[in-house]
């Protein structure tokens, strides 16, 4: 074959491969090729800034009903409620006050309901210097066997703030203590974390934990 | 008259001289022109996908200038263009502002590792605040479960999912930019897309950004964050108090990262991942006054860590034990 | 002043030209390039239009294939001037057509670098941030600022250079030096320069104990200077093996074909020695009662193309020289014709075996219509009883015969040693990492022996290694002194070398991340059809250089026979008219 000849076929060849890539690239049908997922919303509990509980300060403020608070339409003025313990002295609940779990203080230590109720006026709490608390003022009682815990939350280091880091600007705002701890089963309640990160790409990554101690 | 005539040897008649490297027939010429006509075509069908692009930018974007050489008119123009933008893609008109930094100011973020219950509800009100994308995903915030005991971080766990937190065992160490003092990342940054301000903050001109990456490896903490492609918002999670070095939405093929809320924050407001933790162990403000939460706490407690101290970053994220 | 610009738009429109010319096999390559490189454009485009997300990078691996392959081909660039110091050594002519392959090597590769490095790019629209006083360029603080610098300053320096030999050459005019001999000797610095600025791109990121050592720069240069010219060896056996004249359309003689009428002789006459003074001047130092005591002696031929002169392993002790045209001599080995080299006019052949009598080593064919003086060996014997004409003949003689594999085996001295000093660097990395036991060497677990399960990387590093100590081996034995042995050590080299870079350096750094994640990472095929592309694109252009530079160095592309057609017959009126 000369060598025409075969730079004829070539060029041909050339050509024909040219005229496929124009049609390749056109008749694609755009987009990345790639498919991913779908990613769910996350829940907007997750997004809630509210807190755990509310303070009879929050309901006070909010104008809702405190008729739960109302200790002496059941109890009477005049006599302390009783206290009934166990054979172990923990404390028995009466069943008037079922939704009260005792939990303060390990090993039952703090289990005497008037460690910090007044007995003789229950709307009232009492710290050990017999100072008078209203319930809106609870976290002074807290703060009474609690004293580092309490300096950091007047400090703003501890607990939850909101509000404003420029005290000109705006306010800021503390939460109290049983905005987030109960008073009777203080510990920080545990809950479902939120999902995971997403990563972009699979290869190599597992779904669940992959630390193995190597 | 050439110099080269002098030169050139008496052609005999019987031998020809060579024909120039570049002579070609009428025929190869042909040939050669459709083939190289086809080619052309090809190459113009190859640029087909270009097609598909919806964000092309204009030329005002083309030429915006760099952040720091904007006049406050050019600002204002540009904000009002986002705004725009902004409202014809999601619907909603926003606020764009530009937030300078405030004098007397210095930000330091500290958290309580021993608070942290590793609900990441942080990281997901940052996603709200900040317009981060939710397809593919971006969060700035990285909570890492460790075991009780380490601090060594090749012992982390990002995935962790267990039906409640905490877990006994673990603790749980939330990782976004620490803001340092000595960024790495604003050093390597080819085109000074990233720099620090004066309040501490080391802010992105996202339309400065080329995209190059060099930050995102540069990064120890892993904290910066790539648009591989045009960010997805959801339209009813969009945030629209927004800041031009902040939360505005960003485009495909730039940076971006945690900018402690800069939208929040310099408006004197704490940032959202602090306002939404559950268990308080977040604390933000202004270390050069004595009064604030994080100078009592810089103050008072004696154990703290600061990621990777040794890489001389300076970082301005503290964490901290209680007890 | 405007012939002059005139001149050199010719110089331009006929380079284009010659570069749309070849034979089938050229147009073959090139289409195959080309059809390659319009995939790769493609497959950018969709990239450009939909984001980084087409390719296999994330946050966790934030540079892949891309930055791999750019690290790769900066050494390459780098390593293709070291082929110039032992031109400028050995101070010889002709070595610098050697010179100038090297150099348009180096300026393909650098255009490929820049290639990757802005396909990597989110928003290469705005490239424009990155120019000095225009953009915001941050200089001297980020090193991917001097990367901009040094790259594009050393693109500049070959292209300098080897635009302005060929344009002398072109114009058959001898360079000035000081146009181009300090940029030379300014290339070789800033050729160890570039790579020493990419290796401190990844030295100087503290967050990445991986990347964060000293001995990487001395790695790059090394692994540069092994895989640079074994690229250089391969190609140069290419480019000798295609500039033949089939490549340049005037048909393909190889030895040993149908007989062609036996070449016009003629005796040769007083003019003829005097036409050969013109290209080897030393013959006028000759006096002419020697001349004529010669002329019984020697004859010219009047060679077609396709003829041949002599033949390898013959006898026939004529020597031979170029009066006009082009002679081609090739040599047999083991079944297939290497070229030595081309011979143009005033250049000798077949001298060796008319003085000391050993067979021919090769065959010389002509190239074109010749006119070529035959001297008996006792006329050769005769001319070089002038001590000048004795220097001249010997000293083409020992430097022109061997000359190219001289090169190839200068080039193999480098790689050799480069080589040697590579696999000690890797030796002194691997103990570093693993023999103290301390923390920071999970990234190089990952890649030796794999982490937490992920081990994507261990098959290749080990590859690369293995590749890397045979090459070693076999550079260090004489085996690879035979060009066979020869290439298959340098492509073991490029492989192995190539592994190492981009897989074995760029990947690792990012796996794990800084913060622990494990993230393993593989190139999408839009990636891939990118870095295809891109290479593709590079051998384009290194392919259409040599096609403009080669007849350019031979001679048969110059500014005398500008404008003359195809058909030659009034070719010498045409061309020698004065142009301008």
């Amino acid at each position: 074959m000369t060598a025409n000849a075969k730079t004829g076929i070539t060029l041909a060849v050339v050509y024909a491969a040219f005229s496929a890539l124009v049609l390749a690239f056109l008749s694609d049908s755009g987009g990345t090729h790639l498919t991913r997922p779908a990613i769910a919303l996350v829940d907007t509990n997750f997004l809630d800034r509210s807190t755990t509980r509310r303070s009879y300060a929050d309901l006070v403020r909010a104008g809702a009903d405190l008729s739960d608070f109302d200790c002496y339409v059941c109890h009477d003025k005049k006599q302390p409620p009783p206290l009934r313990l166990d054979t172990n002295l923990n404390i028995i609940v009466a069943t008037e006050h079922s939704d009260i779990v005792m939990g303060h203080g390990r090993h039952g230590r703090n289990n005497n309901c008037f460690n910090c109720h007044n007995e003789t006026n229950l709307v009232l709490l009492q710290p050990r210097d017999g100072r008078e608390l209203k319930f809106s003022d609870s976290t002074q009682l807290c703060g009474s066997c609690h004293g580092p815990t309490y300096r950091d939350w007047e400090a703003g280091a501890h607990g939850r703030i909101s509000g404003y880091w420029d005290r000109s600007k705006g306010a800021m705002e503390r939460k109290d203590c049983v905005n987030c701890h109960n008073p009777h089963s203080p510990r920080f309640p545990s809950r479902k974390p939120a999902p995971g990160p997403h990563p972009l790409r699979e290869i190599g990554a597992t779904a669940g934990p992959q630390t193995g101690q190597e | 008259m050439d110099q080269n005539d002098m030169d050139k040897p008496p052609s005999s008649p019987a031998s020809q001289p060579a024909p120039p490297a570049d002579a070609m027939g009428r025929r190869s010429f042909l040939r050669t022109s459709a083939v190289l006509a086809t080619g052309l075509a090809a190459l113009a069908a190859s640029l087909k996908p270009l097609l598909e692009m919806n964000d092309f930018p204009t030329m005002e974007r083309f030429l915006q200038k760099y952040y720091k050489e904007m006049t406050p008119q050019d600002m204002a123009k540009v904000l009002k263009r986002i705004e725009d933008e902004v409202e014809q893609q999601y619907g909603l008109r926003p606020q764009v502002r530009d937030l300078k930094p405030m004098a007397g100011v210095e930000y330091v973020y500290c958290l309580n590792l021993t608070r942290c219950i590793g609900c990441r509800k942080c990281v997901h009100a940052c996603v709200a605040e900040n317009n981060e994308s939710h397809d593919p995903e971006i969060q700035y915030i990285r909570v890492l479960r460790l075991p009780d005991g380490s601090l060594d971080i090749d012992k982390a766990e990002h995935f962790y999912a267990p039906d409640s937190v905490p877990e006994k065992g673990y603790f749980y160490m939330p990782v976004q930019c620490q803001q340092c003092k000595n960024p790495p990342c604003v050093k390597v940054c080819p085109v000074h897309a990233t720099w620090q301000e004066t309040d501490g903050i080391t802010v992105i001109d996202y339309d400065w950004c080329i995209g190059c990456r060099y930050c995102e490896a540069a990064c120890p903490y892993w904290a910066r964050r790539f648009n591989f492609t045009k960010p997805t918002i959801p339209k009813d999670r969009l945030n629209p108090d927004m800041a031009y070095l902040g939360n505005r939405p960003r485009r495909q093929g730039v940076m971006e990262k945690c900018h402690f809320c800069i939208q929040r924050t310099r408006v004197g407001r704490y940032p959202a991942c602090l306002e939404v933790c559950p268990a308080g162990a977040r604390k933000f403000g202004n270390i050069l006054d004595p009064n604030s939460e994080v100078s009592y706490i810089l103050r008072s407690k004696r154990v703290f860590i600061q990621l990777k101290e040794e890489m001389g970053t300076s970082p301005r994220f503290f964490y901290y034990f209680d007890v | 002043m405007t012939r002059a610009i005139r001149n050199y738009f010719v110089f331009l429109q006929r380079c284009v030209c010659i570069a749309l010319v070849g034979d089938w096999r050229y147009y073959a390559w090139t289409g195959l390039l080309t059809a390659v490189s319009l995939l790769g454009l493609n497959a950018y485009c969709r990239q450009f239009a939909h984001g980084l997300i087409v390719t296999g990078m994330s946050d966790e691996v934030s540079w892949g294939v891309y930055i791999a392959n750019f690290t790769f081909l900066v050494g390459v660039a780098a390593a293709a001037v070291m082929m110039v110091i032992p031109v400028y050594i050995y101070k010889n002519e002709d070595l610098h057509d050697l010179v100038i392959f090297g150099e348009l090597l180096a300026v393909a590769a650098i255009l490929m670098c820049l290639a990757f490095v802005t396909v990597d790019l989110g928003r290469p629209d705005r490239f424009w941030h990155l120019i000095p006083g225009i953009g915001q360029f941050n200089f001297p603080k980020s090193m991917l600022s001097w990367d901009v610098i040094v790259l594009n300053g050393y693109l500049l320096l070959n292209v300098h250079i080897c635009g302005y030999l060929l344009y002398c050459r072109y114009r058959k005019t001898k360079p000035g030096k000081w146009f181009y001999i300090p940029f030379v000797f300014i290339a070789i610095v800033w050729a160890v320069s570039i790579h020493t600025v990419t290796a401190f791109l990844y030295v100087g990121l503290g967050g990445r104990p991986f990347w964060n050592s000293s001995i990487v720069g001395p790695r790059f240069l090394a692994s540069a200077f092994t895989a640079g010219p074994a690229l250089i060896i391969l190609a140069m056996q290419v480019v000798r093996r295609v500039t033949s004249s089939s490549s340049l359309g005037l048909g393909s003689p190889e030895g040993g074909g149908a007989p062609s009428p036996p070449p016009k002789r003629r005796a040769a006459t007083p003019d003829d020695f005097v036409l050969l003074t013109r290209y080897l001047p030393e013959i006028g130092s000759v006096p002419s009662e020697i001349r004529q005591r010669l002329l019984p002696m020697a004859e010219v031929l009047e060679v077609q193309p396709g003829d041949i002169l002599l033949r390898q392993g013959e006898t026939e002790d004529k020597a031979f020289f170029i009066l006009r045209g082009c002679v081609v001599v090739k040599r047999q080995e083991g079944g297939r014709f290497r070229i030595t080299r081309t011979a143009g006019p005033g250049e000798q052949f077949g001298e060796i075996t008319a003085l000391d009598g050993t067979p021919r080593t090769a065959t010389a064919f002509a190239e074109e219509p010749s006119l070529v003086l035959s001297l008996s060996a006792a006329a050769l014997r005769l001319l070089m009883k002038s001590p000048q004409v004795n220097k001249i003949v010997r000293s083409r003689m020992s430097e022109r015969l061997l000359i190219t594999d001289r090169a190839l085996m200068t080039l193999r001295s480098i790689v050799q040693v480069s080589m040697l000093i590579n696999v000690f660097l890797l030796a002194n990395e691997v103990f570093k990492e693993f023999y103290s036991g301390n923390l920071h060497v999970v990234s190089s677990k990952y890649l030796f022996v794999g982490l937490k399960n992920h081990h994507a990387l261990v098959p290749w590093i080990w590859t690369a290694i293995a590749f890397n100590l045979i090459a070693m081996v076999l550079l260090v034995l004489p085996v690879s002194r035979s060009l066979k042995w020869l290439n298959v050590t340098c492509i073991l080299c490029i492989v192995g070398i190539w592994i190492e870079k981009g897989m074995g350096l760029v990947i690792p750094g990012f796996i794990p991340t800084p913060l622990g994640e494990m993230m393993e990472y593989r190139p999408s095929l839009n990636e891939t059809l990118v870095c295809f592309g891109i290479w593709s694109f590079g051998l384009l252009c290194y392919t259409v250089f040599l096609r403009m530079s080669v007849p350019i160095l031979q001679g048969r592309l110059c500014q005398e026979n500008e404008g003359a057609p195809d058909q030659s017959s009034n070719a010498a009126a045409a061309g020698a008219a004065p142009r301008g």
